[in-house]
């Protein structure tokens, strides 16, 4: 039974940080209808801005946020003002590619600049823990899952009640009625890659005191996230939430109970099963 | 199912010069080794011939069918995987080895193709990436089977005997000849769906899925036949490139990468072509096998031996291989979609229409004839 909820409690945790990935990638699909395959290497992005600003100034990983975090959504900014803005009427498959290429850009040009070794972000806390009810809890790993929490409830905060995340929830409604209720779509689709761009740099600063740190990390985590937003239903916000905890417990679970080599085909044999029985998703879009 | 059997009379679209032109470019591309025997040169050919080889057949499925499979390492590793357990721990000649992976891995397109052509569009591609990711983890997790991440290694291939003849599969002259022979008949097949009643209903699923369920074709059953017809040819290329390397393992085999360079090589030359992969792979391949070993340069003479190009892609370039590709896929998806032969074609266009003008009088619209 101790095992049991140990794993549970530490799916939980881990399964905060894959909602935060997944709400990312899931903001940027509802209003722009793009499916981000650099969604992983834009997290690696933010590991790496968090590593760089641990090593050279010595700050700490979660306090960094509030630089990797602004720095990410320029960035996004950018991307999308520069290459996805191009593409946004192009096929589906095109798009695809285009992300594609932009990941392999960015993990290659971090492997240039910094070689493929895997860096460590040690801090004093990494490896001590909490004694709670007799389960022990990471103390990283609960750190980041109460970042989470906040920023989740800050950006359901922004979405519902702000005149600008209304704005972009309306955009994910319907491009040409928002834009016909005069909404300046261009801009909420800026903002929007930027969000989820910020969204998954936050995850990757999160996760960079308990993983290694190296140019391809982000390729597990693009798929992932994606099982995370068809679990939830594409552009659902809530969805991707639940989809993220429910992707965190199922991994735990399944390294403890059936290999812990296997405990991603699990989840990818989930994902199939979803994508077969139930492609809505748990919510469907309606909900968004 | 007619268009399935060979036809005597020759298929639409048939042309016999064309047809000649291409056997000759065969011919001498078959001369190559016959006039230099330099490993690194034969190295590219053989590189080019496999890339050709997977980017065809991948383009039966994606190019032709619109299917867009990012999936596809699943029978390339299957292919190798399959040829180098069969030769390493049964003592399977390839030949026999070979077949084998192919009926294998036709048997998995069938299991994946039913599973995942009940998607569309971007679902379909997350689905076939989950596939060959479940592979890849399996690959790696079941030891007792695989080796795991430790991979298979290749000590020897017994040499080839027939009545007339005997292979020794001692350097890559042998290898060359495999793979030219795969790359041609790949491309032959690419030409057959293009020409065939069964390409016109991988193509008329891929422009308008419903408007041909519509007029009767069975979308599933075509879907599936397209994607046997491409995992046969890409296993067929993973047993020859597993032989090649000696060596196989899950990440080679299956890794993402694998599939991500099938597709690549169809976009940047030109997609639903024939010559779309041909153009693709020489750009891809030249590209990477550079940046990886530029040291070809200087066995084909056109560079010297100190060359400071040599040094500078060995000390700064040599990771940068897919970093080009990445860039490259930008630059097409953005300025050249329909890739390296479409850039070629509105070029001609354009310099046909200048012509044009040049010859009509002046005062009349250019091209107005």
């Amino acid at each position: 039974m101790t095992v049991f909820l140990q794993s549970l409690l530490s799916g939980i945790l881990v399964g905060g940080v894959y909602a935060l990935i997944g709400i990312g990638l899931t903001i940027i699909f509802g209003v722009m209808r793009v499916i981000n395959f650099a969604h992983g290497d834009l997290l690696m992005l933010g590991m790496y801005v968090t590593w760089g600003l641990f090593t050279l100034f010595g700050i700490d990983p979660y306090l960094s946020l509030l630089v990797t975090a602004p720095v990410l959504f320029l960035w996004g900014a950018l991307l999308q003002k520069v290459f996805i803005n191009r593409v946004l009427n192009a096929l589906p498959q095109n798009q695809i590619l285009l992300t594609i290429g932009l990941g392999l850009v960015m993990s290659n040009g971090v492997m240039l600049g910094f070689t493929s070794d895997y860096r460590i972000l040690t801090t004093t806390y990494s490896s001590s823990s909490f004694q709670l009810f007799g389960l022990s809890v990471s103390q990283p790993l609960l750190y980041s899952f109460l970042v989470t929490v906040a920023i989740t409830a800050a950006l359901f905060w922004f979405l519902q009640t702000t005149d600008t995340g209304q704005a972009i929830r309306a955009t994910a409604q319907d491009r040409d009625a928002a834009q016909l209720m005069g909404i300046n779509v261009k801009r909420m689709s800026v903002l929007a890659f930027g969000l989820g761009t910020a969204l998954a740099g936050t995850a990757g600063a999160l996760l960079a005191p308990t993983y290694y740190i190296f140019p391809q990390v982000g390729g597990p985590f693009t798929l992932k996230a994606f099982v995370v937003v068809v679990l939830g239903g594409m552009g659902s916000i809530v969805g991707a939430t639940l989809g993220g905890i429910l992707i965190g417990v199922t991994e735990s679970l399944s390294a403890v109970y059936v290999a812990s080599g296997l405990k991603e085909l699990v989840v990818y044999v989930l994902f199939l099963l979803i994508l077969l029985f139930r492609p809505s998703g748990l919510l469907g879009k309606s909900r968004t | 199912m007619r268009a399935l059997l060979p036809t005597l009379r020759a298929p639409r679209g048939f042309s016999a010069p064309a047809f000649l032109a291409y056997l000759a470019v065969i011919a001498l591309v078959a001369l190559v080794p016959q006039l230099s025997r330099k490993p690194l040169i034969l190295h590219m050919w053989i590189m080019v011939f496999l890339a050709i080889a997977q980017g065809s057949a991948w383009n039966v499925v994606g190019g032709y069918a619109g299917q867009y499979s990012v999936g596809h390492a699943a029978y390339f590793g299957m292919g190798a995987y399959i040829t180098m357990l069969l030769l390493e721990l049964h003592q399977v000649a390839p030949w026999y080895g070979i077949a084998v992976a192919v009926a294998g891995s036709v048997l998995l397109s069938v299991i994946i193709g039913s599973i995942t052509f009940r998607l569309r569009g971007p679902y379909f591609v997350l689905a076939s990436i989950a596939m060959a990711e479940i592979i890849r983890l399996a690959a790696l997790h079941f030891k007792d089977l695989t080796r795991g991440a430790e991979g298979i290694l290749l000590s020897s291939i017994p040499p080839l005997e027939t009545r007339w003849f005997t292979v020794r599969f001692l350097g890559k002259v042998p290898f060359f000849y495999a793979t030219l022979g795969l790359a041609v008949i790949v491309i032959s097949v690419n030409w057959l769906v293009q020409h065939t009643k069964l390409g016109y209903t991988f193509q008329a699923i891929r422009e308008d899925q419903d408007a041909a369920h519509s007029l009767g074709i069975n979308p599933t059953l075509h879907k599936n036949l397209a994607l046997m017809i491409s995992a046969a040819f890409t296993a067929s290329a993973g047993g020859l490139f597993a032989l090649y390397v000696r060596f196989v393992d899950p990440n080679i085999a299956f890794g993402i990468d694998v599939s991500v360079q099938m597709v690549l090589i169809c976009i940047i030359g030109g997609i639903g072509t024939i010559l779309g992969p041909v153009v693709g792979s020489v750009v891809l391949v030249l590209l990477s096998e550079t940046l990886r070993n530029p040291k070809w340069l200087v066995q084909a003479g056109l560079l010297g031996d100190e060359s400071p190009t040599v040094a500078f892609i060995e000390g700064r370039l040599s990771n940068a291989h897919v970093l080009f590709y990445g860039v490259l896929v930008v630059l097409v998806v953005l300025f050249a979609p329909d890739g390296f032969l479409g850039l070629l074609r509105t070029a001609v266009a354009r310099v046909k229409r200048r012509l044009a003008a040049r010859r009509s009088p002046p005062g009349q619209p250019a091209g107005a004839a």
